[in-house]
């Protein structure tokens, strides 16, 4: 885990605020934004910078979540850096543009508070507003605490900008949004190293009489898909690169898969998001009592790592997957994803989907512990099993 | 770890109590994690804030069910619903004008009354009793120290702060003989 040592740099922010304080190290030029709970602290937080003149970016705040990304795109394509964020129903009145800002190859990033949609109406953390837009071509990240929300921020300028690609950074509803922690505010200089200005190829409005996504023949549209390929496929070394220097300027490091615990375990969790915080606690009680327990963390859900998830989990005997969502008529979808990246390795794990924590339910530790005991000898089933 | 949950009305300032707590902790180089629940919370209906204090980096995202010190604004909340968020040796402090034996307890938690809206009314912060508990709650709990948590009120309360450390200080005061700290 990244978590902070005891220093004089920490502050205590909620996962929110440290969002709004990762945007201001970044230095976007516009920001489009519409209030939604429970994201409104990340926008609040940044209106209050710049009351104070702390942060110069042009905030825009239009009628809608669908206004607030069809001016990102615009603002990307012209070379400026974009940020917006927002949640749940906000998140899905965007999903037609989401695809355009992908095709568009605008980079830019969106931070997404992960809450249940209506119906029925709730606030609770539940990642199907985000994963339901697995398909829209935006790389996704899921943070476990408020130091990676801020950390992965910065770093998601820097993969947005290298790959031309947009990137969805997503933590959950109050677990994380709205819970105050120590977090190290990395300083300006560490920031502004670690993230220049890199020229476009491409850019509206630089005089050159360009357009941006006019119509193509069917040849032609299908080469951009093409290109977004190779984009994703050099998104797992961007973010591993990113994360590695990342390590060496704060000491915390951030990779597209965390192994915790790993070595010789027989049973490895395998979650996203805040769930890895009571997952790491359960796999210690676990082995405490004599049962070999490990998490797979999965940090970068796309594109997602699947040789390296492969590697990880070949030889494991037993995997639990723990998802904070539910796809109806399928179960959970890193269950589903896991295992289509899993068929025909040689030697894949008993893999076992467990729907826990779906609507915010609470999962504490010993809940996950008990998984372990009940599933790690017993055969997998294709169905999902809602964890109570 | 020490972990604690809050139980005030919306509008009592359990949420900011919460905070004002975890900041005096964390100033004590403590690791603190506070979150409160949200979503239909409004004025009057029943607000929670939960807080873990460790001497290492907090990892758990989990309501807290088995709490070593309940802080409840307001005894017509006291129920077994919300003694049972504590251990069976709970520390449980009150916000009550009644006697301990009057308010009826659960397991062997140990429910310690404070008339906070008394110690209110004499330092002339009305029905506002937050920081009064908050002076009640840290004497009874051990820590932090009383100059830390004024500190805290202070820079933090957006009016009235002399009357607001005063209010703290006097719970502190009357709290600190009748109990012995946990955690």
């Amino acid at each position: 885990m990244n978590a902070p040592a005891f220093n004089e740099n920490l502050h205590l922010l909620n996962g929110n605020h440290a969002v709004a304080w990762g945007v201001r190290l970044a230095k976007p030029d516009v920001a489009p934004l519409y209030p939604i709970t429970p994201q409104t602290p990340i926008l609040e937080k940044l209106i209050d910078f710049q009351s104070k003149n702390e942060f110069d970016a042009e905030l825009l705040t239009p009628e809608s979540e669908h206004s607030a990304m069809a001016a990102a795109i615009a603002a990307s394509a012209t070379g400026a850096r974009v940020f917006t964020a927002t949640s749940s129903q906000g998140l899905l009145l965007m999903h037609e543009l989401l695809h355009y800002a992908s095709g568009a190859r605008t980079p830019m990033v969106l931070f997404n508070v992960n809450r249940t949609p209506g119906a029925p109406w709730g606030f609770w953390p539940d990642q199907i507003d985000s994963l339901s837009q697995r398909d829209t071509g935006w790389i996704q990240f899921y943070s476990e605490n408020p130091q990676e929300s801020l950390d992965t921020v910065i770093q998601a300028f820097r993969i947005s900008e290298a790959a031309n690609l947009p990137v969805m950074i997503n933590h959950d509803a109050f677990y994380v949004s709205h819970s105050i922690e120590p977090v190290n505010l990395p300083s300006a200089e560490v920031v502004d190293g670690f993230l220049p200005r890199i020229p476009r190829e491409f850019q509206l409005g630089d005089d050159s009489g360009r357009s941006l996504g006019a119509p193509l023949d069917q040849a032609g549209w299908n080469l951009t898909r093409q290109d977004m390929d190779v984009a994703m496929q050099g998104v797992e070394r961007l973010t591993a690169a990113a994360g590695g220097d990342w390590a060496k300027l704060t000491g915390r490091p951030a990779a597209p898969l965390e192994l915790y615990r790993c070595e010789d375990a027989e049973v490895v969790f395998v979650t996203m998001g805040s769930m890895c915080g009571n997952a790491r606690e359960a796999v210690d009680r676990l082995r405490e009592n004599g049962i070999a327990a490990g998490l797979l963390k999965v940090r970068l859900f796309r594109p997602l790592p699947a040789e390296a998830l492969r590697e990880a989990l070949a030889g494991v005997p037993c995997a639990i997957v723990l998802d904070r969502n539910y796809s109806p008529g399928t179960g959970g979808v890193l269950h589903q994803e896991l295992k289509a990246v899993l068929f025909g390795i040689e030697t894949p794990p008993r893999l076992h989907g467990m729907l826990a924590g779906v609507g915010g339910v609470n999962v504490p530790v010993e809940t996950i512990e008990k998984l372990a005991a009940e599933y790690r000898n017993a055969a997998p089933s294709a169905q999902p099993i809602w964890v109570e | 770890m020490l972990e604690i949950v809050i139980l005030g009305r919306g509008g009592q300032g359990a949420q900011t109590a919460g905070n004002q707590l975890a900041q005096a902790l964390f100033a004590k180089g403590y690791f603190v994690q506070t979150f409160s629940t949200y979503g239909g919370a409004r004025r009057g209906t029943p607000v929670t804030s939960s807080l873990r204090v460790a001497t290492r980096p907090i990892r758990q995202r989990c309501n807290i069910t088995q709490a070593s010190a309940l802080l409840c604004f307001d005894d017509s909340l006291l129920d077994e619903t919300f003694l049972r968020q504590g251990k069976d040796d709970a520390l449980v402090v009150v916000n009550s004008a009644r006697p301990s034996e009057a308010l009826g307890g659960l397991g062997n938690r140990r429910i310690i009354p404070v008339d906070g809206k008394a110690v209110a009314r004499r330092n002339n912060m009305g029905k506002v009793v937050n920081s009064a508990l908050l002076g009640a709650f840290a004497a009874c709990l051990g820590k932090p120290d009383l100059d830390t948590m004024c500190q805290i009120i202070e820079a933090t309360a957006p009016v009235k702060k002399q009357e607001n450390v005063a209010a703290c200080r006097e719970a502190f005061g009357l709290l600190t003989q009748a109990s012995e700290g946990v955690g």
